[in-house]
């Protein structure tokens, strides 16, 4: 396999989709003509990239959930009864559609059947299949997203494009890494350019599909720049296949400058970068992922936690927030919890909504930090694929110039350690081979330093510990007990 | 004596920061931790045990199908030799918000020989591997001895 950032051409892409098809009995099902005409049937409030635009023009932040349950007739209670608290729906996929292991799925959903409840973390749409998919969309009014962490995703997309869902979450990087453990990146990032060659192709026939690349990864203290550098590549790796509509995500670390300069940075760099690698017509909006690690277990803790997130998303002016539960601790929300976290997040989005989070030094200094530290990635990696961007990613991940903290994936080299600074901000501990400049790295040392002199302690792997347990227990910063 | 135990994510289960901490915490315990991380089949950990000749196997499933994932695993542990091996289950195990107590008995009834929540008190669970191992080396030579 060759890999490179280029346009499949239609022949080798169709020659291929009829063996993907194959591979589970539903396959048999999807016509692309007949898809394109069921997405042409979905009013303009149903389709995702219509709404996300509109949005972006008002200035308004979408609020969006997670959820997803092993049978039909039961997601589409859960979604009818979350649409009336959200702007936006998820179908959250369970965990073996996501690893392809769909006879597994088909377990679960006949041990689900038996035990009156759903066993499943999320919902098979693969197993369901495309017509069963399209009576999820008509039995709600909102546009549906598809929400996953799949690396290889090219038979869960057919049936689902077909079957009426406007939006398709992840990328060949960002569902690998957290997600995988023994996949390579040339194969899941191939996989990937198939999913965005056929959203391209939807986009051909009048069809426009949003794509989110998921931008919190391991959702664990991962630093601004290292997921703007992944979101944009995956934005850059689908733009070349056809795609048009892209949402660039990133997970709430928890500091407000940083948050803010994060959301801010992301957009600008995005746009920068695509129109650098030759594209105008794309319609780019933003999504924040409130806090994205271990929650607290105490649900009025857990609504803290989630109306931070909310309030720190609709003042930096992002697109979307994906929203949590007061069951994030434990387990699946029920609809119940998960409209509770809607409630929250829709409260505090409106008292924001006319607020803006006022310009600082503070803040610009934290923008231009970032926007740094991404060129310097970024030219990396550029420089590693001799100008292809796909090919440069895989070397980069190799060579560990792109590193992602505690992922489980094989082909990360997961040198690069995280902890918190006196503020909460995430700084680079350890970089590993992640090449930022000499004055930027000393800027992060010395940060750490000084909460290393305020807790009177060496930074070390323990206080990264105490930082990964910190929010579930009450404090943003992980501070050695008195 | 240094005990080798066996740690890991069942299933298809991606979840991989409290697996790097379980691995820390337990080798700084003085175990030898023979971690699998994540998407560990039950045949996995059996063949590490056995390999390694470990004196428990430590089970963590986090995103919620655990109660597919570990039915079997003890009657496995038994098929292929590992006859009352101390095996251990924690984490996220099933879907949803559910009491913990009724969860105990979910796994406890599948052969786990002890179920923990997710804020579980790490150095409780050394205490706990030192006191089922010892058992399981006084009852498991002994059996060894009378072969
Ligand atoms: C971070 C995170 C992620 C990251 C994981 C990145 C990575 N690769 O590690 C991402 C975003 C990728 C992710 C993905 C998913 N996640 Co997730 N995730 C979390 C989150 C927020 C924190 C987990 C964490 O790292 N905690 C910190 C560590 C230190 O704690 P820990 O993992 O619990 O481990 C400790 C204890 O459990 C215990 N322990 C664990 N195992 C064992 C074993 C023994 C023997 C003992 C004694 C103790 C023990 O000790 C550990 C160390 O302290 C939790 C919710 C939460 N806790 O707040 C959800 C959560 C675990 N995720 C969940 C789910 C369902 C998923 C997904 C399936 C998506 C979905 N449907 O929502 C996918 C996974 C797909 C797959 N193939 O597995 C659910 C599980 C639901 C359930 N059990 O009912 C949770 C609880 C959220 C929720 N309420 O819905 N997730």
């Amino acid at each position: 396999m060759e890999l490179q950032n280029k346009k499949i051409e239609l022949p080798d892409f169709l020659a291929e989709r009829e063996q993907v098809l194959t591979t589970w009995p539903t396959g048999k099902d999807v016509k692309f003509a007949d898809g394109v005409k069921y997405q042409e049937s979905l009013p303009e409030h149903k389709r995702f990239a219509a709404v996300l635009k509109k949005a972006d023009q008002e200035g308004k932040t979408l609020s969006q959930p997670r959820a997803g349950v092993a049978l039909v007739d039961e997601h589409i209670a859960l979604l009818q009864g979350l649409q009336t608290a959200c702007d936006l729906l998820p179908s959250t996929i369970d965990a073996y559609t996501r690893l392809n292991r769909y006879d597994e799925a088909a377990k679960g959903i006949a041990k689900s059947r038996e035990a009156g409840t759903s066993l499943l973390n999320g919902f098979p749409a693969v197993n369901h299949g495309l017509a069963e998919c399209r009576r999820v969309v008509e039995a709600v009014d909102k546009p549906v997203q598809v929400r996953h962490g799949t690396p290889d995703a090219r038979l869960l997309a057919e049936i689902t494009l077909a079957g009426g869902f406007s939006a398709y979450e992840g990328g060949g990087i960002s569902y690998n890494i957290p997600y995988a453990k023994k996949v390579s990146l040339e194969r899941s990032i191939r996989d990937w350019q198939y999913c965005d060659r056929l959203v391209g192709l939807y986009e051909e026939h009048g069809i426009r599909i949003n794509r989110e690349p998921f931008g919190p990864l391991s959702g664990t203290l991962v630093p601004p720049f290292m997921s703007h550098a992944v979101a944009i590549i995956e934005g850059l790796l689908a733009l070349e296949q056809g795609v048009r509509s892209i949402t660039v995500g990133y997970g709430q670390v928890g500091n407000i400058v940083q948050d803010i300069a994060a959301i801010r940075s992301l957009r600008a760099l995005a746009d920068e970068y695509f129109r650098a690698a030759g594209f105008d017509d794309f319609e780019l909006t933003t999504v924040f992922h409130q806090w994205m690690g271990g929650f607290p277990e105490n649900e009025a803790m857990a609504f803290s936690v989630i109306s931070w997130g909310g309030a720190i998303a609709g003042m930096s002016g992002a697109t979307k927030v994906i929203v949590k539960t007061p069951h994030e601790a434990r387990g699946i929300p029920t609809m119940e919890a998960n409209r509770q976290g809607l409630n929250a997040t829709r409260q505090i989005l409106n008292m924001v909504q006319d607020q803006v989070f006022p310009a600082s030094d503070a803040l610009a200094f934290e923008v231009e930090l970032i926007k740094r530290e991404v060129r310097a990635v970024m030219s990396k990696v550029f420089e590693l694929g001799e100008g292809d961007i796909a090919v440069g990613t895989v070397r980069a991940f190799e060579a560990g110039v792109l590193d992602v903290p505690f992922a489980p994936a094989a082909c990360n080299a997961g040198k690069l350690l995280p902890v918190r600074d006196n503020h909460g901000a995430v700084r680079v501990f350890e970089a590993g081979q992640v090449p930022l400049p000499e004055d930027v790295l000393t800027l992060h040392r010395d940060l750490i330093a000084e909460r290393a002199r305020a807790e009177g302690r060496e930074p070390s792997f323990q206080m990264v510990v105490d930082d990964i347990y910190a929010i579930s227990k009450s404090t943003l910063i992980g501070r050695p007990a008195k | 004596m240094q005990e080798t135990i066996v740690i890991g994510v069942i299933g298809s289960d991606c979840h991989a920061v409290g697996n790097k901490i379980l691995e820390n915490v337990f080798a700084r315990a003085g175990f030898n931790v023979i971690n699998l991380g994540v998407m560990v089949s039950q045949d996995e950990y059996i063949d590490a045990a056995i390999e390694t000749n470990a004196r428990a196997i430590l089970v963590s499933s986090i995103y919620g199908h655990g109660e597919i994932d570990c039915i079997g695993m003890r009657d496995r542990c038994t098929e292929r030799g590992l006859d009352g091996i101390p095996l251990f289950v924690g984490g996220n195990l099933v879907i949803g918000k559910r009491e913990f107590k009724d969860v105990e008995v979910i796994f406890k009834g599948m052969g786990f020989d002890r179920v923990f929540g997710p804020d579980v008190d790490l150095q409780h669970v050394v205490d706990c591997l030192h006191q089922d191992i010892a058992v399981y080396n006084r009852e498991h030579l002994a059996v060894e001895a009378a072969a």
